[in-house]
């Protein structure tokens, strides 16, 4: 009998709220958004992370104007040119060819947030369009546009970027996320094609086609700027994904020798041998790697929250 | 009141509407649902014509044919003697200019995320009328009509920041900007308290005078209806029973239905026990297999045997009033 | 003695806006076997008020003064569990969204049942069953249906289903919020005539809310009218809708369409109900009052008696 209560009082709330705000929906809703994630503690750990990431992927520009030698790939140290710990020179050490690992490192988040965040957006452009198009068309087009976004989802990444870099020897960075991208769609389209499903059903699309409407303008102008939020959802959890992917094809020797990442640091350790003698090198890339990841996916958990009424805890309603 | 010798502006010529329920993956359990059996009807230029009935009687089915948000399964529709049954591509966008519609639910119909400007200018982007200067005139111009004053107040707001009533005068605004021939209002005020539901009926009054369009009023509410429109026509289970002047179908309805409508309405100060025409049986007939009469199960009137075998159809009984029963 | 006796109720709900006034010096009293309409719009506070006779407000909901003596006992000073003996036992509810209330996965006779012997543990369950039969006759529901489960019942055998649940315990009052909203005129009607000759079987008393006052006109013999949270008018059945006194009543009345008499044209009351946040000074209604003065405006009214059971809320009436 409690849902009634809950319900009805739910309902009057939302008219009372409805009037006294005087904005556009989405910073309304924004702002409404960000009353309900900032009483998530997972949400605020993962944005201090992700600040934190972001402040050292800006750093990373600052060590090489300092001096040349901390160019991230190709500054070494000309007094030194093995693998050394920490120093007030080289404050998380050198690796086996001198290089500054804090460089490298700064780097590496430079290249993390390119790589995660391109990828995800390319992946939740196409999945995003692919979704709603399917969704809205139905039938035929559904059924090709789904069994295709099937086909690719069963298919391995990593085994298929790794047969690519294979036949086409190193591949480019840039190649590598547009690979991830090609990829990681399939899942943000399935979500968006059964979000449009159900938007289609709602009369507001219908008032638009019986003033005529257009199927492009009912799903650029009618379904998409609701879809949106959900996609931004998915974008979080595609971060993720792409970062670990890139991370681990550069681990195995795929990634772009030009590039100094997460991945490549770590490869660097294992082939030179430093694995368990140079704590200072091994751990920085790992820890990062880890933490990254796991920013963005507590950054994704606490939006679900916030999209996602069913998750709250009961405690906000008041 | 509108004289009936002037031509129809819509007309619907045995029109049949029926749904499969989805067929289970072995082929089994699909059983056709009727919404629409064989409806004729046509509304004349200029009137309010009210299309009346309880929930699951088609009669919002039948709107959504004429707007061509679905298909009928059988039958013709013509407007301005137009066949529009297959109607594509431009002529289509066309008949979308005549014909326009307003929804149930004023909360579901307007898109949350766009303004209210946005909203109803809509329908002249799409057509490519004016530019924005006169597109900005225009939907001022239909705020006002539609009762939102001062107009220039909602421009920018959006629908989560509007009342019910004020909504479904947008939406009101946003299917009338196009001036059309034709509108369908489909329980336009089922979600509105009534002091709101008032105002709704008297601006769509107001509009019909002052652009002579017509209305479809669909409704579950009789005593909406006889307020409204100028015709009535009542609809069970997919068939049309009884049509006829407002008044004459309020004060002298002929099909047990319509008598049984009009006895459940609840009467300012009368007692429940007050029954006009009683024609309602206490206990359902099992009319599963009954190849007649449609309201056979229900009605007190009924005979065993004809009402059985044979389906009354819409005869004129005195005028223009036409009622689907042999005891009218 | 009444048998429900509400004095000076005030209830209100906290929100992140303010402090809600949701309904405010409320006071009626009714006799055993009587029944008591409610009638007003959307968000005039009547289902807050029958939630709070419930004592079923939400947790937000507070009830700020009044006192509601039932058989001579105040309810706002009953402990929880009291009030849980008092629920269904003595004092039932018919919710809006009724027809929800049943459990999908249980069968009909056996949700009954279960209401009946969680109140009356002496009763055994051979009992409970033959009960639960007797109840399904009164409320109309052929024997053989008592077995279905909620999803074969048509919407108003649900909400007969329902009635019979408030009936199980022989209460001697029934809160019905809107029982028949969502049914068609037919069954409405067949439902509501039914709860009336259950009423007058088992001398149970009525308090009926619903926001149609044809209905309400026709069901029960005593009618409030409420206007933003408060009582306008309070009389007799045939004193307020003959000879309705207060404005708002009036232009209710006049917005309301008829099958009877002759056709006139309605007269909709301009404007919309006010905010409960901001209440304005003075009477609540003059923003649409026709017949509002100078004094209205700062003045709150006063309740003017015509007669021993009719009174107004108004100060515009001399």
């Amino acid at each position: 009998m409690g849902r009634f209560e809950i319900g009805s009082y739910e309902m009057s709330m939302e008219k009372l709220n409805k009037k006294s705000l005087n904005r556009s929906p989405r910073i309304a809703r924004f702002r409404a958004g960000w009353a309900i994630y900032r009483q998530n503690l997972l949400g605020k750990i993962g944005l201090t992370l992700l600040v934190i990431f972001a402040l050292m992927a800006l750093c990373s520009f600052i060590p090489p104007l300092i001096d040349p030698m901390y160019q991230p790939m190709t500054g070494v140290d000309p007094d030194i040119a093995k693998s050394t710990g920490p120093s007030l020179r080289h404050w998380l050490g050198t690796d086996f060819m001198g290089r500054d690992i804090l460089s490298q490192l700064l780097a590496g988040a430079r290249v993390a947030f390119m790589v995660g965040v391109s990828a995800a957006f390319m992946s939740i452009v196409i999945g995003t369009t692919i979704g709603m198009i399917a969704g809205y068309m139905g039938k035929f087009v559904d059924t090709l546009l789904m069994r295709l976004a099937d086909m690719i989802m069963v298919m391995p990444t990593l085994l298929v970027v790794l047969i690519l870099s294979a036949l086409f020897g190193q591949l480019n960075i840039w190649i590598i996320v547009l690979i991830i991208a090609l990829f990681r769609w399939p899942g943000v389209s399935r979500v968006i094609r059964a979000q449009t499903l159900s938007l289609k059903q709602r009369p507001f699309i219908e008032a638009a086609k019986v003033a005529g409407a257009s199927h492009m303008r009912i799903i650029f102008r009618h379904i998409m700027p609701n879809v949106l939020p959900l996609a931004f959802l998915y974008m979080t959890f595609r971060v993720t994904s792409a970062i670990i992917i890139e991370a681990a094809l550069a681990f195995l020797g795929f990634g772009d020798p030009s590039t100094v990442s997460w991945g490549m640091m770590l490869q660097w350790v294992w082939k030179t041998g430093h694995m368990f003698k140079a704590p200072y090198w091994l751990l920085p890339p790992g820890i990062c790697i880890s933490l990254i990841t796991l920013s963005f996916y507590m950054l994704g958990r606490a939006m679900d929250e916030v999209l996602d009424p069913r998750l709250r805890k009961e405690a906000e309603t008041g | 009141m509108v004289e009936n010798n002037n031509k129809p502006i819509l007309q619907l010529k045995d029109i049949s509407k029926t749904y499969s329920s989805k067929t289970s993956f072995w082929g089994g359990g699909g059983k056709e649902i009727v919404a629409l059996n064989h409806i004729s009807l046509e509304i004349f230029k200029g009137e309010i014509f009210g299309l009346i009935g309880e929930s699951g009687s088609g009669k919002t089915t039948a709107g959504r044919l004429i707007v061509k948000l679905e298909k009928p399964s059988a039958g013709k529709i013509f407007l301005n003697g137009n066949e529009i049954t297959g109607l594509r591509g431009k002529v289509l966008k066309d008949f979308r200019l005549k014909v326009q519609m307003i929804f149930q639910d004023p909360y579901q119909s307007l898109n949350p995320q766009l303004s209210i400007y946005d909203t109803v200018s809509e329908p002249l982007h799409i057509h490519k009328i004016e530019n924005v200067q006169a597109r900005k005139y225009l939907v001022i111009q239909a705020l006002k009509s539609a009762g939102l004053t001062p107009p220039d107040d909602f421009l920018h707001r959006y629908p989560h920041q509007l009342s019910g009533g004020q909504r479904q005068r947008v939406a009101i605004a946003r299917a009338m900007i196009l001036k059309p021939k034709f509108v369908i209002a489909d329980e336009p005020t089922s979600m509105l308290d009534a002091s709101i539901s008032a105002q709704i009926f008297n601006i769509l009054l107001e509009m019909r005078e002052k652009l002579d369009t017509t209305f479809l009023f669909i409704s579950h509410s009789l005593a909406a209806a006889r307020y409204l429109c100028d015709r009535i026509a009542v609809i069970y289970r997919g068939n049309l029973v009884e049509i006829g002047p407002g008044e004459a179908v309020i004060q002298k309805p002929k099909h047990p239905y319509t008598q049984a409508l009009l006895d459940a309405l609840p009467k300012f100060g009368h007692r429940y026990e007050v029954r006009r025409y009683d024609t309602l049986l206490k206990v359902e007939r099992d009319a599963s297999q009954v190849e007649g009469c449609p309201f056979f199960g229900r009605c007190k009137v009924a005979h065993q045997k004809k009402c059985i075998r044979e389906r009354p159809h819409l005869v004129e009984s005195d005028g223009s009033h036409l009622v689907a029963c042999f005891y009218a | 003695m009444a048998l429900l006796e509400v004095e000076n109720l005030s209830i209100g709900y906290h929100s992140q806006k303010g402090y809600i006034h949701a309904v405010e010096d409320v006071s009626f009293s009714l006799e055993a076997g009587k029944s008591l309409g409610f009638v007003g719009e959307s968000g005039c506070g009547k289902t807050t008020l029958g939630m709070a006779l419930m004592r079923l407000l939400p947790p937000n909901g507070v009830i700020r003064e009044g006192r509601m003596l039932f058989e001579g006992n105040d309810l706002l000073k009953k402990s929880d569990e009291e009030m849980r003996e008092i629920r269904w036992k003595k004092v039932a509810m018919i919710f809006q969204a009724a027809m929800n209330a049943l459990n999908p996965v249980h069968r009909i006779e056996d949700q009954i049942a279960e209401a009946l012997l969680t109140h009356d543990p002496m009763c055994s369950k051979e009992e409970a069953m033959k009960q639960v039969e007797d109840l399904f006759v009164f409320v109309g529901i052929p024997k053989d249906r008592m077995r279905d489960y909620p999803h074969q019942y048509s919407g108003g055998m649900k909400q007969r289903a329902i009635i019979a649940m408030a009936l199980a315990c022989r209460p001697a009052l029934i809160i019905a919020d809107e029982p028949t909203t969502a049914l068609d005129v037919i069954v409405q009607d067949q439902i509501l005539k039914e709860i009336k000759s259950l009423q007058e079987l088992f001398k149970i008393s009525i308090i009926f809310i619903s926001h149609d006052i044809s209905v309400v006109s026709d069901f029960c013999d005593d009618i409030g009218v409420m206007y933003a949270g408060q009582l306008v008018e309070y009389g007799d059945r045939q004193e307020v809708f003959t000879s309705p006194v207060h404005p708002y009543t009036k232009a209710l009345l006049s917005s309301y369409p008829t099958v009877t008499g002759e056709k006139y044209k309605l007269e909709p009351i301009p404007g919309e109900t006010p905010n409960l946040i901001n209440q304005p000074s003075g009477c609540r209604f003059r923003h649409r009052c026709p017949s509002a003065g100078v004094s209205c405006k700062t003045e709150s009214p006063v309740w003017l008696k015509l007669t021993p059971t009719h009174r107004a809320f108004c100060s515009s009436i001399r």
